[in-house]
C-alpha cells in the first residue's frame, strides 16, 4: 500500500492538474474578496473581522471545491484506463481496489490541503486587513472549520468518485453529480431535517460552521461513515469487472 | 457551413452523456416543487413560481456549468482521438469549425431552457400552484429564449480555452470558477463578466426583482460582445497558428 501512495504521488509530479485546483482554490478566494467589497448598512462585508473566513468556506464548498475535488479523484483513476497503462498494471500484477484505495487515500489528503491552503489565503488577508481584531479563537475556530471540511467534502463525494471507478470512462458524470450535490446543498440547508442528513450539509454541522446540537452531529458522522461505506461497497466489486 | 453544423450534430448521436445532462434541466423545477410544498403552499402567481423554476439558479448556476462542460466535451473529444488531423487535411475551415461547435452549443443550450419551460409548467399546474394560463406562459417562453440565446454566447470564452488547449481539466475548472465568478460579481458589479451582465439583461422586466445597480443595457450587451469577439480571435489565432 505504502509502494502504490508513493507511485501515485509520482504520477500526479507531470501533471498540471494540482496546479489547476490551486489556481481554483486561489481565485475562489479573490473571488469572495471582490464580494466583500460590497457595501451593506455603510460598511463592507469585508471590514467586519472573520466575514472573509467564513464566507469563504461556505461559498467555496457549496459552488466550487467539492467538484473539483471529484475531478482530482476521477482524474487519477480514469487516467490509467485512458492513457492504457491499466494493462500494464494488470499485468504486474497490481490489486485494482488497491490501487483505487490508494488514489482514493491521496484524494483525501489532496481536498484537506486545498481547504488548508484557502485558510492560509483567507487568514494572510484578514491578517492585513485588520490583524488586531482577530481574536486567537476565532482562528482556531476557523482552522477548525476548514480541516473538518476538506476531510468531510471528500467522505461526502467518495461514493461519486467510487462510481466513477466503476464506470471508468464517467468522469464526465462525476463532476455533474458531484457539482449538483454541493450545490443541492443550499436548498437542503433550508430545511431543518433535510439539513442533518444531507451528507454536504452534514459536513457543516460537523466542522461546526452551523451550530448543531450533539445529535445533529452525531448524525452528521453516521451519514459520513455511511458514504464511505458505500463507497468501499461500490469499489469490493471492482476486481470482479475487472476484464 | 451548413455541411459542418450538421456534421457536428452528426457526431453527437451516440454520445449518450450529452442527452444525459439534459436531465440537470429537471433540478430547479423539483426544487420548486419541494420548496413550495413545504413553504408557500398552493394558489402562487405564476410569475412567482417561475422566478424559482427558471429565471434564478438556472441561468446564474446551472446552464452556464452545463454549457461548459458541453463546451469542453466537444473541444477534448476530437483532439482525444486525434481526429483534428484529418479534419485540417480535409481541409476545414479553422473559424468556421469554432462556429459549428458554437451551433451546437447555442442549439443546445435552447433545447435545456424549453425542457426547463416545459418542466416548469408540468410541475407547476399538475400539483395545482398555479393555474396555467396563456399571457404568463408566453412570458415564460420568450425569458426562457432570451436566456438560452445569451448565455450560449456569454459561455463562448469557456469554448475558446476549451479550443486552444488540448486537456479537458483547465476547462472544466474554469467553467466552475468562471460561473461562480459571475454570480458574485451579480452583486458588485454586472458589466464586468458576460454572466452577470446576460442576468441584468433578463431581469430589466421580470416584476419582483430589486436590482441594487443602475440598469444599463447597452453596456450589458458591450460586455457580453467585447467578451465573445475577443474568445472568438483568441480561437481563431490560436487554431490558425496550430500545425
Amino acid at each position: 500500500m505504502k509502494l502504490l501512495l508513493w507511485a501515485e504521488r509520482w504520477k500526479l509530479r507531470r501533471s498540471k492538474i494540482l496546479w489547476i485546483a490551486g489556481f481554483a482554490t486561489v481565485m475562489v478566494a479573490l473571488i469572495v474578496f471582490a464580494q466583500g467589497q460590497f457595501m451593506f448598512y455603510g460598511s463592507r462585508y469585508i471590514d467586519k473581522a472573520g466575514w472573509f473566513m467564513t464566507a469563504t468556506q461556505s461559498l467555496a464548498t457549496f459552488y466550487v471545491l467539492p467538484a473539483v475535488i471529484a475531478l482530482l479523484g476521477s482524474y487519477m483513476i480514469c487516467r490509467e484506463e485512458q492513457e492504457d497503462t491499466l494493462k500494464s498494471l494488470r499485468l504486474i500484477p497490481v490489486d485494482e481496489m488497491k490501487l483505487t484505495l490508494a488514489k482514493m487515500a491521496l484524494t483525501l489528503v489532496f481536498s484537506v490541503l486545498i481547504y488548508l491552503l484557502l485558510f492560509v489565503i483567507t487568514f494572510l488577508i484578514e491578517a492585513v486587513l485588520h490583524l488586531e481584531a482577530l481574536p486567537i479563537s476565532l482562528v482556531l475556530e476557523n482552522l477548525k472549520t476548514y480541516f473538518l471540511d476538506g476531510a468531510g467534502v471528500f467522505f461526502a463525494i467518495s461514493p461519486i468518485i467510487a462510481l466513477v471507478s466503476r464506470m471508468k470512462k464517467g468522469y464526465w458524470l462525476a463532476l455533474v453529480f458531484a457539482e449538483i450535490y454541493s450545490f443541492a446543498g443550499l436548498f437542503a440547508s433550508m430545511s431543518n431535517t433535510l439539513k442533518t442528513v444531507y451528507p454536504m450539509t452534514a459536513v457543516f454541522n460537523l466542522s461546526g460552521y452551523y451550530h448543531a446540537s450533539v445529535i445533529q452531529t452525531l448524525i452528521g458522522v453516521i451519514v459520513l461513515l455511511t458514504c464511505i461505506v458505500l463507497s468501499l461497497f461500490i469499489l469490493k466489486g471492482l476486481n470482479k469487472t475487472a476484464k | 457551413m451548413l455541411k459542418l453544423i450538421q456534421v457536428e450534430f452528426l457526431k453527437l448521436r451516440r454520445r449518450k452523456f450529452i442527452w444525459l445532462m439534459l436531465l440537470a434541466a429537471l433540478f430547479m423545477p423539483l426544487a420548486a416543487v419541494f420548496y413550495f410544498a413545504n413553504i408557500k403552499g398552493t394558489g402562487v402567481e405564476p410569475i412567482e413560481f417561475y422566478k424559482w423554476t427558471a429565471f434564478s439558479y438556472t441561468p446564474w448556476i446551472i446552464l452556464p456549468v452545463v454549457l461548459g462542460m458541453l463546451c469542453t466535451m466537444l473541444m477534448y473529444n476530437e483532439n482525444q482521438y486525434d481526429i483534428l488531423k484529418q479534419l485540417w487535411i480535409v481541409p476545414v475551415n479553422k473559424v468556421a469549425y469554432f462556429f459549428s461547435k458554437f451551433v451546437v452549443v447555442l442549439t443546445y443550450s435552447i433545447c435545456f431552457m424549453l425542457i426547463i419551460a416545459a418542466a416548469s409548467i408540468l410541475t407547476g399546474v399538475l400539483p395545482g400552484y398555479i393555474t396555467f394560463d396563456s399571457a404568463s406562459t408566453l412570458y415564460l417562453l420568450r425569458k426562457c429564449m432570451e436566456i438560452s440565446l445569451l448565455t450560449a454566447f456569454a459561455v463562448l470564452p469557456v469554448l475558446a480555452v476549451a479550443a486552444v488547449q488540448k486537456g479537458y481539466i483547465l476547462p472544466v475548472c474554469l467553467t466552475l470558477v468562471y460561473t461562480f465568478l459571475g454570480f458574485i460579481l451579480l452583486m458588485v458589479n454586472m458589466y464586468l463578466h458576460p454572466l452577470s451582465s446576460m442576468t441584468a439583461i433578463v431581469m430589466r422586466d421580470i416584476p419582483g426583482v430589486v436590482i441594487t445597480q443602475p440598469l444599463n443595457i447597452p453596456g450589458a450587451f458591450l460586455c457580453i460582445g467585447v467578451w465573445s469577439v475577443a474568445s472568438v480571435m483568441l480561437a481563431g489565432a490560436v487554431l490558425k497558428k496550430r500545425k
